[in-house]
C-alpha cells in the first residue's frame, strides 16, 4: 500500500491491514473486497468527481460497516469530501458481506432452534434485499401470511466494537482539537451496536407504529415475535418501490409533490411530536407508493431525543425576529449551556450564517407561505453542506444532532431526486 | 451419519443360505456396544481428560468387562481415532447427500463440510483440544504420521480434492490449485484452533472467519475475475 496521501480513511485502511484479522474487522472485509475485485461498479459517481474524490468515496463507500457509519455522520460536518459526494453518502447503507444460503440455514437454525422448513410454510433461500448488518429473505408463514425474514451476519457486533477501537486511535488528533467531540464518537458507537439486537429494533417498531398512527399515510411494518429473536427479525411483508424505481416510472410532479410533502411531513412530525425519528434515511428504508403513502423499513437506528433539546428546536424554528439580536443569541447560548459547552463567538456568527443562509431561505419564516420551496434546484444542498461544514471547522458539532443531521441531509436529498415543492413552514408550523 | 466398518476379524463373506434377520440383529448389537463404548470413552475425555481415562474406566462406564473393550478396540487412541473418522464421514455425507448443496459454489460447500465437523465435535470441546496437543507427540496412533489418521486424512482431502474439481473447471485453475488440499488440511486445523479458541457467544465470530476466509480461499483457486 502506498503512502501517498495520508488520509484518515487511509490511515485506518493501512492499520486494518496490520492489526485487524480476517472476521475480526469490517475494515477487513473492505480490503477482502478490494482483492476479490468485487469493489469496483457499486459506486454511482457522477463526473463531476475530482479523480481524488472520487478515490475516497470508493474507499469509503467500500468499507461499509461501522467505518462507513461513522465516516457517513461525521464527514457531513467535516467537509473532508466534495459537497455532491457527501449528499450521496447520507443515504449510503451499511451493509454486511452476503450470506449464502447453507450460512443463512446455520443463522436461523442456531438463532430460532429450528431450520426454517420447519418455522415457516416457505422460506427463499436467496435473499431479496440488503439491510443494514444483514439480508432480507422473502418467506411465507405458517397462517399464510407473507412476510420479510431478517437475518444478521454472525459476528457483528464484535467487529463493530474492533473497528471503534481503531476508529478512536485514528481520530485522536480531532478529538484533541475539539472537531470531534469524544462523546460524538460514543453516540455513533452506541447506537451501532443497538442496531445489532434485532429485539430492540422490533421494540422501535412497535414504538413507531404507535406514534405515527396519526399520519395516515405512513405504513409500518407488523413484527411475528414468535419468529424473532435478537439475530433473526421477521415483519410482514411492505409493499411499494424504492426511490429510483419509483422515479423511472416517471412519477407525475403531483405524485412527485405529494410525497415529498408526506416524506417533510413526517420527519417533523417525528422531531417535534414523538420526539424520536427513523434516523436511517437510506433509500431502501423508503417504500414509495402511487397512492402517496410511504412505507417505512429498517427501524435499527432509531434516535430519541431529549425533551429539552426539542423545546431548543421549538424555539428557534422559523424564528421570526432578527438573527443578530440578543434575543436569539440568547437562545443558542442557553442550548449550549444545556449540554454542557461554552458558545464561542465564531460558533455563534455560523450558526447564525446557517440561520440566515440555509433555514431562512428554505423556510421562509413569514406568516403565510404563498409558493412552496422547490427542492429540484440543488443550491439548496450546497448552502447546507457550506454551513455544516463550517459549523464543524468552528468546532459547534452537536453529538445529539449527529444522527438526526444525517436523517435531515437524507430527506432533502430525496426530496431533490423527487424535485419535489413542498411548503415547508406550513408543516413546520403545524407541529410547533 | 454413516455406518462404521466392521472389525476385520469378525467379517464373514454374507451368505445367501443364512436367514438375513439374526445375522442382522448381531450385527445391530455389535455396533451397539461399539457406540456404547465410543460414547463412555468420550464423556470421560470430555470430563476427565483424556490421560487420566483409563480403558478399564471407559469399560465401566459402559457397562461391559474391560477385555470386551479389546475386542473392538485396540486402545483409547483408536477409540479417539474411531471418532474422528465418523466426523469426517458425517461430515462428508452432509455435503454429498445434500441435494441442496449439488449446485452451490465450492465455498458454500467447504463450509458445510467444516461446520458439519465442528458442530459433531462441539459437544467434546475440551477433549478435542488436549486430543490436538496428544496428537503432536511422537509414535501417537492420533498423530499425523500414523498409518490409520494417514488414510483418514487422505479420504478427507480426496474429497476436499474432487469438490475442487467439480466445481472450478481445469482451465481456470489457479497455480495454486494444485496444492489446494495440502493447504486445505493446514487451513482446517487453522479453522479448529480459531474455534477452540473463539470466546464469543454462540462461537459467532468462527462462523463468520469460515464464511470470510473460504471465500478469500477459494477466489485464489480460481485464474480471471468473475
Amino acid at each position: 500500500m502506498t503512502s501517498a496521501k495520508d488520509t484518515p480513511a487511509r490511515r485506518a485502511l493501512g492499520m486494518a491491514s496490520m492489526g485487524a484479522g480476517i472476521a475480526g474487522s469490517y475494515l477487513g472485509y473492505a480490503l477482502q473486497r478490494a482483492f476479490l475485485g468485487k469493489a469496483e461498479g457499486e459506486a454511482r459517481l457522477k463526473s463531476t468527481h475530482t479523480r481524488a474524490a472520487r478515490r475516497m468515496r470508493d474507499e469509503l463507500q467500500s468499507l461499509r460497516g461501522a467505518a462507513m457509519k461513522i465516516g457517513q455522520t461525521l464527514s457531513l460536518q467535516t467537509g473532508t469530501l466534495p459537497d455532491e459526494t457527501l449528499a450521496e453518502l447520507a443515504t449510503l447503507q451499511m451493509s454486511a458481506p452476503g450470506m449464502h444460503p447453507s450460512l443463512v440455514r446455520v443463522q436461523i437454525k442456531r438463532s430460532l432452534g429450528r431450520e426454517p422448513e420447519e418455522i415457516f410454510k416457505s422460506f427463499a433461500p436467496d435473499p431479496f434485499a440488503a439491510a443494514s448488518l444483514g439480508q432480507v429473505h422473502h418467506a411465507v408463514a405458517r397462517n399464510g401470511k407473507r412476510v420479510a425474514v431478517k437475518i444478521q451476519y454472525p459476528g457483528i457486533r464484535q467487529t463493530i466494537e474492533n473497528d471503534f477501537r481503531l476508529i478512536r486511535a485514528v481520530s485522536k488528533p480531532a478529538q484533541a482539537s475539539g472537531h470531534i467531540p469524544k462523546t460524538a464518537i460514543d453516540e455513533v458507537e452506541q447506537q451501532i451496536l443497538a442496531e445489532t439486537d434485532y429485539r430492540r429494533e422490533a421494540e422501535n417498531i412497535e414504538f413507531f407504529a404507535k406514534q405515527l398512527a396519526p399520519l395516515s399515510f405512513v405504513r409500518i411494518p407488523r413484527v411475528f415475535p414468535e419468529y424473532s429473536s435478537d439475530k433473526v427479525l421477521t415483519m410482514s411483508l411492505m409493499t411499494g418501490r424504492h426511490l429510483e424505481d419509483f422515479l423511472a416510472q416517471r412519477p407525475s410532479q403531483r405524485l412527485r409533490n405529494e410525497l415529498g410533502t408526506h416524506l417533510f411531513d413526517l420527519f417533523y412530525f417525528q422531531v417535534l411530536k414523538v420526539e424520536a425519528l427513523h434516523a436511517d434515511p437510506h433509500w431502501g428504508n423508503y417504500l414509495f407508493n402511487d397512492d402517496a403513502s410511504i412505507g417505512l423499513v429498517d427501524f435499527g437506528c432509531a434516535k430519541y431525543l431529549q425533551p429539552e433539546s426539542v423545546a431548543y428546536l421549538r424555539s428557534i424554528f422559523l424564528y421570526s425576529g432578527a438573527t443578530d439580536s440578543a434575543d436569539f443569541r440568547e437562545l443558542l447560548e442557553k442550548y449550549y449551556r444545556f449540554q454542557g459547552r461554552k458558545l464561542p463567538a465564531a460558533t455563534r456568527r455560523t450558526l447564525i450564517s446557517f440561520a440566515e443562509n440555509f433555514y431562512r431561505k428554505v423556510y421562509p419564516p413569514g406568516p403565510d407561505q404563498q409558493q412552496p420551496f422547490d427542492f429540484a434546484d440543488q443550491t439548496f444542498l450546497q448552502d447546507y453542506l457550506r454551513e455544516s461544514k463550517n459549523l464543524f471547522r468552528t468546532k459547534g458539532v452537536m453529538t445529539e444532532y449527529l444522527f438526526m443531521a444525517r436523517a435531515e441531509m437524507g430527506m432533502y436529498q430525496t426530496l431533490h431526486r423527487l424535485k419535489a415543492r413542498v411548503h415547508t413552514s406550513q408543516i413546520v408550523r403545524k407541529y410547533l | 451419519m454413516t455406518a462404521s466398518r466392521k472389525p476385520k476379524s469378525k467379517a464373514r463373506p454374507p451368505s445367501r443360505k443364512a436367514k438375513p434377520r439374526p445375522a442382522g440383529r448381531r450385527a445391530q448389537s455389535k455396533q451397539a456396544i461399539r457406540e456404547g463404548i465410543v460414547k463412555a470413552a468420550l464423556s470421560l475425555f470430555q470430563t476427565k481428560g483424556f490421560d487420566a481415562t483409563t480403558t478399564k474406566a471407559i469399560a465401566r462406564k459402559a457397562g461391559i468387562a474391560e477385555g470386551t473393550v479389546f475386542n473392538y478396540f485396540k486402545s483409547k487412541d483408536d477409540i479417539a481415532l474411531h471418532f474422528f473418522e465418523q466426523e469426517v464421514d458425517q461430515a462428508m455425507a452432509a455435503v454429498r447427500d445434500n441435494p441442496r448443496l449439488r449446485k452451490a459454489p465450492l465455498e458454500e460447500k467447504l463450509f458445510t463440510l467444516v461446520h458439519s465437523q465442528l458442530e459433531f465435535l462441539a459437544p467434546y470441546e475440551r477433549f478435542i483440544g488436549t486430543a490436538l496437543i496428544h496428537a503432536l507427540k511422537p509414535a501417537s496412533p492420533l498423530g499425523p504420521f500414523s498409518h490409520r489418521a494417514q488414510e483418514l486424512r487422505h479420504r478427507y482431502l480426496g474429497f476436499v480434492e474432487e469438490l475442487i474439481e467439480e466445481s472450478i473447471p481445469k482451465h481456470r485453475h489457479s497455480p495454486l490449485t494444485f496444492l489446494a488440499p495440502e493447504v486445505f488440511w493446514i487451513y482446517y486445523l487453522g479453522a479448529l484452533l480459531y474455534w477452540l479458541y473463539d470466546s464469543s457467544e454462540g462461537k459467532q465470530n468462527t462462523l463468520a472467519f469460515l464464511d470470510r476466509s473460504l471465500n478469500i480461499g477459494v477466489s485464489m483457486l480460481k485464474r480471471g475475475r468473475r
